[in-house]
């Protein structure tokens, strides 16, 4: 029973930086329809500048997190500003070349870590001790993430909310064409979504940073898995995003216990086969019977 | 035996119903039009006639058989062909190409299909464009494409969705007298959904009203136009009749 | 293709068999890395470019046919001709409930789907202690690259003349049909399932023969080679470069990019992942079609300034004039 609660409280840690990193992923394909898969190489390339940061100046990854967040979104920005935003918009040929477009940059941003950083793994060994809860462990890294991931999906939730921008961008993703009527600019929203969205994934890697290990070329299995969250927890719906990332975090605290570390990174990817097989439009997807 | 039979069937979007306990029936030699202001699940009956979607509740037979549970190829296959209400053509294959598609269920070679459709791209009118992308065509043009796809299948029952929205007066009556021409290709019965009044009333042998998801009047263009829940249906939308 | 064009690719068939026996090492080597890509670009073309379900993830396949290649070769003592095909045949098994599944998802669900599968197999693989797991196999050595090279000609030819047949064929029409719109297709009597199907297994197996020459042309087998990113992205961007979805496309992107990645790799290792990735990106945006397509239209306009535009299937004329 303490072995069940300890992965609960694992797992639970662990969805919520899932879900941060979701969220970005979200906000992109919620306005755009673009599946982002340099998403995960931008997660990657924060975790990898922190890492640099810390070894070479001690400086706390927190600290940096305006700095990664800024630099995501300047790169996001201008990826959809002068890249996607080229493509043809013919329509069965503009969801793929969308797809492959960022499938180029998730090489690029690969191998430009790979040429910066160089191969070698790389962490943050800060925060390294545990507190202890009863018989639970909680490791303090994990946990400081968990909390700043929710603070910061908290801003995002109220910035979507309040702001005419964030209100704009949620209506675009509802319905271009009613969000255009009401004379919302598409470009510029556009251009704010991709640079929100890698701000956030920016984020996620910066809290990352100091959890996990990383080298530049383990970008996309976080983007199978902010992709798998998205899908499980259902296409469109922010709080669905939370929820997939609380199964997707379950699923890989039992199995990274039950069948090793190794086959537990399979694990967002059967979620996500055996989810869309089952329920295509997810958890808390819209439906229609 | 009615060549279609729609039996009560309901289809609901999430809290929506689009169709509620619907039944018509379309006999051979008939062109049935399916009129109702816009919402009225019209183009939602065609999607579960053409098993696009799948009802809950009733079911729809073809010549007496169930269509229940069946993919949409094999129901094209059983004798169903439709275009659609906003036209949907293969941009990147040639107007031939297109059409040779649907010819593919009687033909087995793409040769024969393509001599096939050739000759139905003539009979509608494109010879001239046979060999272009079908993206690069007209709405004009892309409508008869539809029809010509359609047409390809040598269906029973054809169903045509909107095919007069977006053509010009003159254009439209070119395609009423198409359309009236088509059974002597084999075509054995038509069922069309249109707003244009004039021509509904002109070239239907009965007309069937839906209006939120229910079928609120049945009978020929006379019985209708004088129907009080037709016309109170309708009220405050502009109404083109002769 | 027209009388010249069959002649001219007799001699070039006579030519690719014959030249290689006088040849030395780096140039077999470099004929054999550009007829590899040819049948890889071949193998994704079918599924992502006459299907158009983009498939990110065919190396899983390729990685496979590799390790069913090399544990067949250690296991048994056939000829490794024989393990390589069987290799392929597993392919194409696996590839029916494989792709009934993953091909129930559309556009980037299935491309993700895909990427994750060769992912979840090169897991797969490291962690198998009977594959090698990280470290991986080791086959007995001797065997010279000749073989091998036949071999890849062999199945890349196969690829061609699969795809030629898909081209011409009423198999092709419907691929073409349900990449431009799937949902319409099937009204007009598609059986959309069967052919995609049919097309997935079809691009399983390529790469999976061809995986087989490739484990004994390192005659090393390890996860990361045999499921190289590389490589994937390489077969990617050639089909693409050449014009995906076209017959002549991937021959076009496959000989001429495996020139320039040879280049680029021989010159800037450590660059070379984040230049491929930028051209790609370019690529798309110059050339969205790719280069086939963009020299036939141009070719199309100054031959009928009337007409414009008349193409037949996937963008190239029934009869293609060889470049």
């Amino acid at each position: 029973m303490d072995t069940v609660a300890q992965l609960i409280v694992n797992g639970l840690l662990l969805g919520g930086v899932l879900a941060l990193s979701a969220l970005g992923f979200n906000i992109i394909f919620g306005v755009m329809r673009v599946v982002n898969l340099a998403h995960g190489d931008l997660v990657v390339i924060a975790a990898l500048t922190c890492a640099v940061a810390y070894a070479h100046w001690h400086i706390n990854p927190l600290l940096l997190l305006p700095f990664t967040a800024l630099g995501g979104f300047v790169i996001g920005a201008c990826i959809q500003r002068f890249l996607l935003r080229r493509l043809p918009a013919e329509v069965s040929s503009g969801e793929a070349s969308s797809l492959v477009l960022t499938f180029g940059l998730s090489y690029f941003l690969a191998g430009a870590g790979l040429w910066i950083f160089g191969g070698q793994i790389r962490s943050v060994p800060y925060l390294t001790g545990a507190i202890q809860l009863g018989p639970i462990s909680v490791p303090q890294a994990r946990l400081l993430a968990f909390v700043a991931a929710i603070v910061i999906a908290g801003l995002l939730g109220v910035f979507l909310r309040y702001t005419s921008i964030g209100r704009a961008i949620r209506a675009t993703s509802m319905n271009l064409d009613g969000a255009l009527a009401c004379g919302v600019d598409a470009d510029l929203v556009r251009t704010v979504s991709f640079g929100l969205g890698s701000a956030v994934a920016a984020a996620a890697g910066t809290l990352l940073s100091y959890v996990y290990t990383f080298n530049p070329q383990d970008g996309i299995p976080f983007t199978i898995s902010a992709f798998a969250v998205i899908a499980i927890g259902g296409l469109g719906s922010y709080t669905g995003a939370l929820l997939g990332a609380l199964v997707l975090g379950f699923a890989q605290a039992f199995a990274a216990y039950y069948a090793g570390s190794t086959l537990a990174d399979a694990a967002p990817y059967v979620l996500f086969v055996l989810v869309m097989l089952v329920l295509p439009q997810g958890i808390l997807g819209r439906r229609a019977t | 035996m009615p060549l279609l039979e729609v039996r009560n069937v309901s289809f609901a979007f999430g809290g929506v119903k689009a169709l509620d306990d619907v039944s018509l029936s379309v006999n051979e030699g008939e062109i049935v039009s399916i009129i109702g202001p816009n919402g009225a699940g019209k183009t939602t009956l065609f999607n579960v006639i053409s098993g696009l979607l799948r009802p809950p509740h009733g079911d729809v037979l073809l010549d007496g058989q169930t269509l229940k549970g069946r993919a949409p190829h094999r129901i094209a296959r059983m004798g169903i062909g439709r275009t659609n209400q906003i036209v949907r053509p293969f941009g990147r294959l040639s107007v031939v190409d297109n059409v040779a598609v649907g010819a593919l269920i009687h033909e087995r070679t793409l040769r024969g299909a393509r001599v096939a459709a050739r000759e139905i791209v003539e009979f509608v009118g494109l010879g001239a464009l046979a060999d272009r992308n079908a993206g690069t065509l007209t709405l004009t043009q892309r409508k008869r494409l539809e029809v010509a796809r359609a047409l390809a299948l040598k269906p029973r029952l054809l169903l045509l969705d909107e095919v007069m929205a977006g053509l010009t007066p003159s254009e439209m009556d070119t395609m009423a007298e198409f359309i009236l021409a088509l059974p002597k290709r084999g075509i054995a019965a038509i069922a069309g959904i249109e707003h244009v009044m004039r021509l509904v009333m002109r070239i239907s042998h009965r007309i069937v009203v839906l209006d939120y998801g229910q079928k609120i009047a049945e009978g020929t263009p006379a019985e209708i136009r004088s129907d009080p829940r037709v016309i109170e249906a309708y009220l405050g939308a502009p109404l083109e009749v002769l | 293709m027209k009388g010249a064009g069959w002649i001219v690719a007799a001699i070039a068939l006579v030519a690719l068999t014959l030249l290689p026996l006088h040849m030395n090492g780096y140039w077999l080597n470099l004929l054999y890395q550009t007829v590899l890509f040819v049948g890889l670009a071949y193998g994704f073309n079918i599924i992502s470019g006459y299907a158009g379900y983009f498939s990110f993830g065919q190396i899983a396949f390729f990685g496979i046919g590799a390790y069913t290649t090399g544990a067949l070769a250690l296991g048994t003592h056939w000829d490794w001709t024989i393990c390589a095909l069987i290799g392929g045949v597993l392919c194409g098994v696996l590839a029916l409930p494989i792709g009934a599944i993953m091909l129930r998802l559309r556009g980037p669900f299935f491309a993700i789907g895909m990427l994750g599968l060769a992912q979840t197999a090169r897991v797969l693989a490291s962690s198998s202690s009977a594959l090698g797991g990280g470290s991986g196999m080791y086959l007995p050595p001797g065997s010279s690259l000749l073989p091998v090279y036949y071999w890849t000609l062999v199945v890349a030819g196969g690829a061609f003349a699969v795809t030629w047949w898909i081209d011409h064929s009423a198999f092709g029409l419907r691929l073409q049909a349900i990449r431009e719109d799937e949902a319409i297709a099937a009204t007009l009597g598609v059986a959309t399932t069967r052919a995609k199907v049919t097309a997935f297994i079809i691009s399983a197996i390529i790469p999976g023969l061809l995986g087989g020459g490739y484990a004994w042309f390192l005659t090393y087998i390890e996860p990361s080679s045999a499921f190289s990113a590389r490589v994937d992205l390489q077969s990617i961007v050639m089909a693409i470069l050449g014009g995906i979805g076209t017959l002549w496309g991937p021959l076009v992107g496959a000989v001429l990019m495996t020139q320039v990645s040879e280049a680029l790799w021989a010159n800037f290792p450590q660059a070379y992942l984040m230049i491929f990735g930028g051209l790609l990106v370019v690529l798309l945006i110059v050339l969205p079609r790719g280069i086939v397509p963009a020299v036939t239209a141009r070719w199309q306009k100054r031959n009928t300034p009337s007409a414009g535009g008349g193409m037949a299937m996937g963008g190239v004329k029934p009869e293609p004039e060889l470049p």
